[in-house]
């Protein structure tokens, strides 16, 4: 078995909000681990810590009031929250890249995007300035720019928003990195963008070997890309499993909810199963389980038990289980290979507590077609 | 007074009896086409035909979705019949919108007032669609003062009322926008939308910014409001999976045109315009070990400003490819599309195709040459 090639060991992050009051932990006690070319999806809502955690890894948290209070984050088994920012800088571009969801934002408007794939390029490689120029044609290439040279000279608003995010892929990946952390990358793309946009990242993938933590809230795309999925709320990792593990039998509430809440095309349903309520706020997640006021599982056992405690969710009054009021659940490995963080997961209470670790490749989807011609 | 029926217009749904079997809604013919000014004296070089000849009906209760990719032109058909798009500074806006039989687009001062009581809009941003000085009293309660309905105390019971039925407590109605969540917020953009008691509404994108496990809340109380009001609606999304599930029928534009429309069932199951095939076959599946070949259409949907000639898709068209090959000489040509050669029939570039009725379930139309 192979070393995963980033690890991370019970994060917790926390942010100061007013003076007197506890800081909020957005991220608590988070583990994973991604392998060489693997993919992970962190999957979640709004909130839900996804993105602390990927900034987290670059430390790209402003401190204050971001504060890591705990946890490792080892890249092939250096902890990255040793590093001086000069190392970190090392770091960021050159093993570690990131791209993000809003790719007008994350470009500089006033540089043309040979100048910004060319920085990155003369930053972390000692190469002169025709070098750079030749290097960054080829990423741009790579990531199925047509006539690279013609477009080295644009300026991000001259470019369409999957156009954008090639050259966002195109700067990530000029220094080949090991690790790609996009966060939610087709979010703001049409549906045939977003369709070419992770094939891209597959073929990118094949082709380098590189990782990939993938953050979406897409269900859709964590299918399609994902070898693990670590699915996140309210600051924790509450499932942890192979993809199709984790479709074929999900075992947390939340997770069951989430698959029941989307709409599946050609599967027409009358009625689609909500998940009641809000997604916790942060400065107010309930007490135990952060899950219950919302939890199908926990009102449907408090009516064949006796220990059992009445809340108020969602404006009405509800019985839950008190274990799930009183305690919160830690990750534990229910079934090899298989995590989850639930009371009531089958076989939850003699699993070992573990660190969330897999390493798991998908098998190989159908192959994508190509067809059509471009139209720029 | 009988109108013509422009030979694109397509009907959705059986007719219902209480309107004499007339549609609710008659959309004929829409247009609407932005001007683009260029130099000093902002003068009109060019338009932006964001949405150019766009025909259907909507009978009582019945959802239409209206799909697409960003720039097809979808929001603005549900704006223009709202008359949100005011015509004037070279603005193009003609066709018509039939409510009930009057021509909605030609109503002016307090007959178009006493019309827009029946026709309402939820937005797909419940962050800036709602006033952010208002109270929610307020936000809801607005509508009913200003169309006399209701003031004072009653106003005040109607809104706690409206409140209730979406699902949020009455007390909110003190509190201001941004205490809310998303989805609260698009439950007092519903709230405000339903307070006139509208027959018509249309939703744009209405579940597209919120998380997955309030989407789900939001479609559920529309479609319980459909039923309880006899609702009609026009349901503009880009999300396949959410459209199919809500609507009776679905519509797919291009490039402000509708190239393909059936009942959403048999849209799904025989999509035949290659747009359609590629955009059911680029809509991610929950399916971890997908068994089809995925179709990835290359290259970007055209500016609406230089549309393509003839059938505006034939660039990205993989059916017209395939058919050229098997095609003699004379009836294919050459464009060039994203640096490359292509051959492609000479009919896609030179004629635009009409939406026509297929073989097969009545009111499935699609506007292709390559299908017969």
């Amino acid at each position: 078995m192979s070393q995963p090639l980033l690890e991370i060991r019970n994060l917790t992050v926390a942010f100061n909000t007013e003076r007197g009051r506890e800081p909020l932990r957005a991220v608590n006690d988070v583990s994973l681990s991604v392998y060489p070319s693997q993919t992970l999806a962190v999957v979640g809502e709004s909130g839900c810590g996804k993105s602390v955690t990927a900034l987290s890894i670059l430390r790209l948290i402003p401190s204050p009031p971001g504060r890591v209070l705990n946890g490792q984050i080892l890249l092939e088994g250096r902890d990255l929250l040793h590093n001086s920012e000069r190392q970190m800088q090392q770091v960021r571009g050159k093993e570690i890249a990131m791209i993000f969801q809003e790719p007008m934002t994350s470009l500089n408007p006033v540089y043309t995007v040979g100048d910004q794939i060319g920085e990155a390029v003369t930053l972390h490689q000692h190469v002169n300035s025709q070098q750079a120029k030749e290097i960054t044609m080829e990423a741009m290439a790579a990531v199925g720019i047509a006539d690279p040279r013609r477009r080295l000279d644009a300026y991000p608003h001259q470019l369409s928003g999957g156009m954008r995010q090639r050259i966002m892929i195109a700067m990530a990946l000029s220094c080949k990195p090991k690790l790609l952390i996009a966060d939610e990358p087709t979010t703001a793309l049409d549906v045939t963008i977003q369709a070419q946009i992770l094939e891209l990242l597959r073929k990118l993938q094949r082709d380098t070997g590189m990782s990939i933590i993938l953050i979406t809230h897409d269900l859709g795309v964590v299918a399609e890309n994902a070898d693990v999925v670590a699915v996140m709320y309210a600051s924790r990792i509450v499932e942890y499993a192979g993809v199709e593990e984790l479709f074929d039998h999900p075992l947390h509430p939340y997770t069951h909810g989430l698959f029941r809440a989307v709409p599946r095309l050609g599967q027409a349903a009358a009625r689609l199963e909500a998940i009641p309520g809000t997604v916790p706020n942060p400065m107010q997640f309930p007490s135990g389980c952060k899950f219950h006021p919302r939890c199908a599982e926990t009102s449907k056992r408090a009516a064949e038990s006796s220990d059992v405690v009445q809340i108020t969710a969602d404006r009405k009054p509800l019985t839950v289980m008190r274990v799930c009021t009183q305690e919160e659940p830690v990750l534990r490995e229910v079934s090899p290979g298989h995590w989850a963080a639930c009371h009531f997961s089958p076989g939850y209470a003699d699993a070992p507590v573990s660190a969330a670790q897999l390493d798991h490749r998908r098998q190989v989807s159908a192959e994508s077609e190509i067809v059509g011609g471009a139209t720029v | 007074m009988t109108i013509p029926m422009p030979p694109t217009a397509v009907s959705v749904g059986p007719a219902s009896p209480a309107t004499n079997g007339r549609p609710l809604l008659e959309v004929q013919n829409l247009r609407v086409w932005f001007p683009i000014q260029k130099g000093l004296l902002s003068r009109t070089v060019g338009y932006v035909k964001a949405v150019d000849g766009v025909s259907f009906d909507l009978a009582p209760g019945r959802t239409l979705g209206l799909v697409g990719e960003s720039g097809c032109g979808k929001t603005t058909v549900g704006r223009a019949i709202l008359r949100l798009i005011r015509p004037g500074g070279g603005v193009v806006l003609d066709g018509a919108v039939r409510f009930k039989g009057e021509n909605f687009l030609l109503k002016r001062g307090s007959e178009l007032r006493r019309l827009r009581r029946q026709l309402q809009i939820i937005f797909q941003d419940p962050v800036s669609s709602l006033n952010p000085r208002l109270t929610i009293g307020n936000i809801i309660g607005e509508p009913l003062s200003v169309h006399g309905i209701a003031t004072g105390r009653k106003r005040t019971e109607m809104v706690a009322a409206l409140l209730d039925r979406v699902g949020l407590d009455p007390s909110y109605a003190r509190r201001y926008p941004h205490e809310f969540s998303g989805g609260q917020r698009q439950r007092i953009g519903i709230a405000r939308a339903i307070s006139l008691s509208p027959e018509f509404i249309v939703c744009d994108e209405p579940v597209s910014a919120l998380d997955v496990s309030i989407q789900s809340q939001i479609l559920n109380l529309l479609a319980d409001l459909r039923k309880e009001r006899h609702i009609t609606y026009l349901f503009i999304a880009h999300n396949l999976a959410v459209v199919e599930h809500f609507s009776d029928d679905v519509a797919v534009m291009y490039l402000g045109r509708i190239v393909e429309k059936a009942a959403a069932s048999e849209l799904y199951k025989n999509a035949r315009h290659p747009y359609t095939v590629a955009l059911l076959s680029a809509a991610p599946n929950l399916d971890p070990r997908p068994t089809h070949r995925r179709i990835v259409l290359a290259g970007e949907v055209p500016s609406p400003a230089n549309p393509p000639p003839g059938c505006a898709f034939h660039p990205r068209c993989p059916l017209t490819r395939q058919l050229a090959a098997g095609s003699g000489e004379k009836d294919t040509v050459s464009v060039v599309s994203g640096g490359q050669t292509v051959r492609v029939l000479r009919k896609c570039v030179e004629e635009s195709p009409r939406l026509v009725q297929l073989n097969g379930p009545a009111g499935h139309v699609c506007a292709c040459w390559g299908v017969s």
